[in-house]
Parts: C-alpha cells; structure tokens; sequence
C-alpha cells in the first residue's frame, strides 16, 4: 500500500472518470505525476544512487535548468508578436 | 434645522452654556436674520425655476433648433440627460464610464515575453472541471451507490507481471488475478498485452459477481499500467476514478539495491 493507511484515501492524485473514458483519465493522471516529478523520483529510487552521482547529477539539473530558462526566454522573444516595427534593425 | 446649527456654529460655546438674557437677544436676532435670508434664496429659486419652464417650453414649441445655440443644447441636454452631456457640470460624473469606454477600445495589451506576468500553475488542466474529487465526491451517487461505497480494483503493475485485486470498498478481497495465473509465463507477464487480458478476464468475473462499477487504484508503474485499466473498461466495468497509489519515497528508507552495472 502507498499512502493509503496515513491519509484520506481517494483524494489526492486521483481523477474522475467521465463516460468510461479511462484514457484521459489516465493521461491526465501520468501528466500531473510527471509535471509533479513524481515519475522521476520513482524511478530514482528503486536503486541506489552513489552520492558521486547524486552530486553529478544535481549538477547537470541545475546547469540544464538555467540553460533552459535562457533558451526559453529567447526563443519567446524572437516569436514574439504585435511588435511596432517587425523589421527591427533592418529598415 | 438648518438655521439652528448655523446659528450654534457662530456662537462660542461658553456664551450658549451660560444662556444670558443677552445672549437671547442676539440668539433671536441672528434667527431673524437667516430666516430673512432664506426667503430671499427660496424667492429667487423659486423664480429663476419659472424662468427655466418658460425657456423649455418654448423650446420645445421652436422643435430644437439647437445647432449653434450651445446654451439651448445643453439646457435640453440636461432635461434629457441621454442625449447631450453638459460641458462643465457632468466630465467628473461620467470619467469612469468614459475611462472605461476608453480601455476596452484599446488594443490588448502585448504581455511580453514568458516570465514577465504570473502563470497559473497549470494552463494545461484549466477547463478540467468536475475531474477532480471535492468534498462531495464521497456522497456522490454512482449506479445508485456512494462513492465511497463503491468496491476498489487495486492494480499492482510491475516491471514483469500486472496483478490485479477486487475488494469491497472495506478492502476485503473478493476475486484476484494476475497476468501468471492468466497462464502468461515468464517475460510475457511482464507486457500490456498480458496486463489486457487479464484485466479482462477479471472484469468479466466481476460481473458475473453482480459488480458493474469500481474505482481504481493504480500501484507502480511498468507496461500494464494502461492497459490494465483499459482492458476493464473493454471487459464491460464502469471505471469511475482512477487514484494513483504508487510508493514514492523523497528519501531512503531503507537502503535500494545496488545499481545494475552496465
């Protein structure tokens, strides 16, 4: 059992079903668990991890995270619209 | 009313405690007074009022030529208040409604780029209503019976077999199958495939057990997780709520295995 005997069961991570439609039920379900990084963390945990690795790992996430973020912010400005003058630097 | 508080306001307050006979004297003249005053004031409303009917009326008699004449206009204007907003008197009354008018003619606002205005917490799920469990969520009826009543199918899915236990909502266990029992041996257990039919051929059980409508718990993940719950759906049961009940631990408990070597 999960986290049946300490909390309120049929609460958290659960979603209502509409008309039998199971599947995005589900999808919904393994999006919210993945948004939540609770996939990755079960898998991260069924073997242990060296603290070398944890440490390494940590690292790379954090490296990955802000070079992400820049990329993300970048991207979003060149596609960016309703600009006044969309030729900037060219006219 | 009126007369009499003014009348308070201009006398200091030690000369009204001591009510002397002068100061009677004064109390009544300065009474006298206003209340000449305002029959003057009521006289001239009342014949500046005159005026305005008689200047309507003839207004209204000429039929509104009121193109040039900025006075007539107004004059109308506040008669009929709709139609002409008065120059001086009503800008402070209407700057809401102007300011308002304003912005929604304006073109949207650019947000800028991601980051520089809050988000929601997840724009995906907006328009999600009624998929989540409230507070009445126990009480509601499915098939005539209480969600909260309702048997539980628990799903245990693992990296090589799907197993799956009906209970009553109480958790006493009613029927049990796995992909090994459903004659799947080996690595075949361990495939959404097996994971189907088993499900099925639960479901199948179930309602010949008279169960037509569980919820489901989802334990682990591994390649029946989906298809173990589809393929109760396709046996012919009513899936009202999926809940995942995976174990998840943020720290070791108990020390994993070693890692495989690779």
């Amino acid at each position: 059992m999960g986290v049946g005997s300490r909390h309120v069961q049929f609460v958290a991570r659960t979603v209502l079903v509409k008309k039998n439609n199971v599947e995005e039920g589900m999808r919904v379900l393994n999006r919210l668990m993945g948004r939540e990084g609770l996939l990755d963390r079960y898998r991260l945990t069924r073997r242990y991890e060296k603290p070398t690795q944890m440490r390494r790992r940590v690292n790379f996430e954090k490296a990955k995270a802000i070079y992400n973020e820049d990329m993300d912010r970048k991207i979003t400005l060149v596609m960016r619209m309703n600009r006044l003058n969309p030729w900037v630097g060219s006219a | 009313m009126f007369v009499s508080a003014s009348c308070r306001s201009r006398l200091p307050p030690s000369h009204f405690k001591e009510e002397s006979v002068v100061n009677v004297v004064y109390l009544v003249s300065v009474l006298w007074k206003s209340v000449k005053m305002l029959r003057r004031v009521v006289a001239r409303g009342l014949w500046s009022g005159h005026g305005a009917v008689r200047t309507s009326v003839e207004l209204r008699n000429k039929e509104i030529r009121t193109h040039q004449d900025i006075a007539a206009k107004l004059l109308v204007g506040w008669r009929r208040r709709d139609e002409l907003r008065g120059l001086h008197c009503t800008p402070s009354y209407y700057k809401t409604q102007d300011r308002k008018e304003m912005l929604a003619s304006m073109p949207v606002k650019d947000e800028g780029t991601e980051g520089e205005v809050t988000q929601g917490l997840d724009n995906s799920l907006e328009g999600s209503g009624g998929m989540f469990p409230d507070e009445d969520t126990p009480n509601l009826l499915c098939d005539g019976v209480r969600f909260a009543d309702l048997p539980i199918l628990h799903a245990r899915v693992s990296k090589n077999n799907t197993m799956l236990t009906l209970t009553d909502a109480k958790g006493m266990v009613k029927l049990y199958r796995s992909c090994g029992v459903e004659g799947f041996k080996n690595a075949k257990k361990g495939t959404n495939i097996a994971a189907q039919a088993t499900a099925i051929s639960l479901a199948t059980r179930a309602l010949n057990q008279g169960i037509k409508t569980v919820k489901v718990k989802v334990s682990g993940i591994g390649p029946g997780r989906m298809a173990a719950v589809k393929g109760l759906t396709m046996g012919g049961l009513n899936v009202v709520s999926i809940t995942d009940d995976t174990p998840i631990s943020f720290n070791y408990s108990q020390r994993p295995r070693k890692a495989r070597k690779l």
